[in-house]
């Protein structure tokens, strides 16, 4: 048999498997529901998409098959989660290649996101020619308002630049009418696009705001030492450091400000900001620094979910996941709406129902989150979500940041 | 402006104490090790243990496991996996080739078994994280106690190779199969052994800077390969096989992209050091510390 015979042959029992298990599937309920998804493993995004999405997607599986599974209405029956992933290594064209690979070859039921901003948008419009919504649980760009409507099945979870930078800069406005700060801001920013998009939002707001800015940097990725950029800011005798920052930068920004003696009242951190990893690297001096992203501790279940997460990843959980379990858990509320796998009118529910979650009660207007959480704060050793102030469990800003030492 | 020198030179010693180990690898076992940067992670995560486990012990003590593993798995790797390879190949191109290949897989494994047992996620801990009180009192400069610590081991680690390499028998037959590897064995040096012996001490020195450089930058399990470039980086611009040059090197890429940094945009400092490199490469293509 030559190589071509044998493709062939492959290709018509591959055709033949599935055609019969199409048939058998209209019998009898499925025996599992397959998510597939195509995540970072490795390179230097590696990290948090561990932190913040993986953890979360193997947590959800694993509690939802101790409960007996996903509730399929139509065949009564609930059905397990089985779960085929692999590493797209942070490229962009490897995670194409990957989830054309999950959606035609391993045919899989459902898809899960991928991480980080310009990977969800790589994807978004793959998963919606194949037809398969997905919840986009890591991307910020600005650029969602207006694609939302191209990409029907992608939906967008956390808040964008704008919702982001625009209550820090509103409340530095506020604070600097009651006289409590000098309204001087360094900004800082890591030289990404999302750092370069929160940076601008945060500095358009600022000028209408009444606030200087009085140094605005940009910073590579990964630098070895950012002192230097943090004593410039120093002295600009600036009393809010706002830096749009990602995983690594986060911490060494946080330790260098202690170390150089750098006290401003007001200060923020981007990404990373709500990893566990913090509070075990600094302590208490984590109170009163601004992060990005939010939770209501208090949200119903909380309790539970902290429990299952100790056990199984001998670490509490990350603020910032709770987006990411919190889509979890609308995919699942919306499969069991529907009650079949018809990833149609699982879109549709997706897209029109409120669904409540450990996120708080989430709803999507025009596939985006109508309203995320956007600025935490570390408050006694955790996270609380600040804001939107408006939001249910939204607690007070704790002003000034306690000094370091 | 002194105190963004004093912070150059600080983080250049970092990067000579990353490449240190690499060098000894490379211009003595000749072997480039692309897994090098695993045996660095490796040490950073022994010290992160120490320091988070129950009784929360000085990452300094981490060493009395790490340097000891290290060296035990590097001899390990050079007299099994390396030493076939050195063996059956004809010249030094072949030998490189086969050797990148092998290391580069060697660099997946260790990496995918690192992934599986520490997990991605970012670590780091606190360390030393104050200022010198003395620099900072009399000179009004901050310079962190731990980057200095690292500042210092990488001094004393290059001091001290440099004097056995210079005054110890062992010293001079590693000089001698740097510079002639052949005529080194011709003259009666077991340079199989003195190679497995070279590489293991890379691999404790990668081990003992990972521990250094943990103390102030976090860490995953994927973040070897970047401290590998870095090194690769160092060693070619010092010249391969020159010790006191490397630590040379690392500081004149610290300065360099502190400075760069501060005087032009702290956004260019990547682009600082590759151009830095490239025009070393055109100008010395050997290396800056090597004899032509």
């Amino acid at each position: 048999m030559d190589r071509r015979t044998f493709v062939k042959g492959t290709a018509a029992a591959a055709g033949a498997s599935t055609l019969s298990g199409r048939v058998f599937a209209q019998a009898a309920a499925p025996d599992k529901i397959r998510f597939g998804y195509a995540i970072t493993q490795s390179g230097p995004l590696g990290p948090g998409a561990e932190s913040t999405s993986i953890s979360q997607y193997k947590l959800w599986q694993k509690r939802v098959n101790d409960a007996g599974g996903i509730l399929l209405k139509k065949f009564n029956k609930k059905v397990p989660i089985e779960f085929v992933s692999y590493d797209d290594q942070g490229k962009p064209d490897e995670l194409l290649k990957l989830t054309e690979r999950l959606i035609q070859q391993d045919k899989v039921d459902m898809m899960l996101g991928p991480y980080a901003t310009h990977m969800n948008l790589a994807a978004a419009p793959i998963i919606t020619k194949h037809e398969y919504p997905v919840i986009m649980t890591t991307a910020t760009t600005a650029k969602t308002y207006e694609l939302a409507a191209k990409w029907p099945y992608a939906f967008w979870n956390i808040s964008q630049p704008n919702e982001s930078a625009h209550p820090l800069s509103n409340a530095l406005g506020q604070l600097k009418k009651e006289g409590k700060v000098t309204g001087r801001v360094a900004v800082v920013h890591v030289a990404l696009e999302f750092g370069v998009e929160m940076h601008a939002a945060f500095v358009e707001q600022a000028k209408k705001d009444g606030l200087e800015v009085v140094l605005s940097k940009s910073y590579p990725l990964g630098s070895a030492d950012l002192q230097p950029l943090i004593r410039e800011a120093m002295a600009t005798n600036a009393d809010a450091f706002v830096c749009m920052s990602y995983p690594p930068d986060t911490f060494m920004l946080t330790e260098q400000c202690q170390i150089v003696g750098f006290n401003p009242k007001f200060m923020y951190v981007a990404v990373g900001g709500v990893f566990p990893g913090m509070k075990d690297k600094f302590g208490s001096k984590v109170n009163g620094i601004l992060v990005y992203g939010g939770v209501n501790p208090g949200e119903p279940g909380m309790a539970e979910y902290n429990k299952a997460h100790q056990a199984m990843f001998n670490r509490g959980s990350e603020a910032g996941a709770l987006n990411v379990y919190g889509a979890l858990q609308v995919t699942q509320q919306a499969i069991e709406k529907v009650g079949e796998i018809d990833r149609k009118k699982i879109r549709d529910v997706i897209a029109s129902d409120t669904f409540p979650t450990l996120w708080g009660d989430l709803k999507y207007v025009n596939q985006r989150n109508a309203s995320p959480w956007c600025v935490g704060q570390w408050q006694n050793g955790e996270v609380v979500g600040v804001y939107p102030a408006n939001k249910a469990g939204a607690k007070a800003l704790l002003f000034p940041k306690p000094a370091w030492s | 402006m002194l105190e963004v020198l004093l912070g150059g030179l600080l983080l250049g010693g970092m990067y000579g104490l990353v490449a240190l180990g690499l060098n000894l690898q490379y211009g003595v076992s000749r072997v480039l090790n692309l897994a090098y940067g695993e045996f660095l992670i490796g040490g950073a995560f022994i010290a992160f243990f120490t320091v988070m486990s129950r009784w929360q012990l000085n990452p300094l003590l981490s060493l009395l496991a790490s340097v000891p593993i290290a060296f035990v798995l590097n001899w390990l790797i050079y007299r099994c996996l390396m030493l076939p390879l050195v063996k059956r190949a004809p010249d030094q191109d072949a030998l490189d080739a086969d050797v990148v290949l092998v290391t580069f897989g060697l660099f997946f494994v260790l990496q995918g078994l690192a992934l599986v047992g520490w997990s991605g996620d970012l670590r780091g801990y606190s360390f030393l994280a104050v200022a010198n009180p003395f620099l900072s009192t009399h000179f009004g400069l901050m310079i962190a106690q731990n980057r200095l610590l690292a500042f210092l081991g990488a001094c004393g680690l290059a001091l001290a190779l440099f004097l056995i390499l210079r005054h110890t028998r062992v010293g001079s037959a590693l000089r001698a199969m740097t510079i002639d590897p052949v005529a080194a064995e011709l003259m009666g040096v077991d340079v199989r052994k003195l190679s497995a012996l070279a590489f293991a001490a890379g691999g404790a020195l990668a081990a003992t800077a990972g521990m250094l450089v943990s103390t102030f930058i976090s860490f995953s399990a994927t973040t070897g390969v970047e401290y590998t470039l870095k090194a690769l980086i160092v060693v070619i611009m010092a010249g391969v096989g020159r010790v006191t040059g490397t630590l040379a090197a690392g500081l004149l890429l610290g300065v360099v992209e502190q400075m760069g940094g501060y005087l032009l945009d702290p956004g260019l400092t990547l682009a600082i050091n590759f151009g830095l490199f490239t025009l070393i490469l055109l100008l010395r293509p050997t290396g800056l510390f090597t004899r032509a």
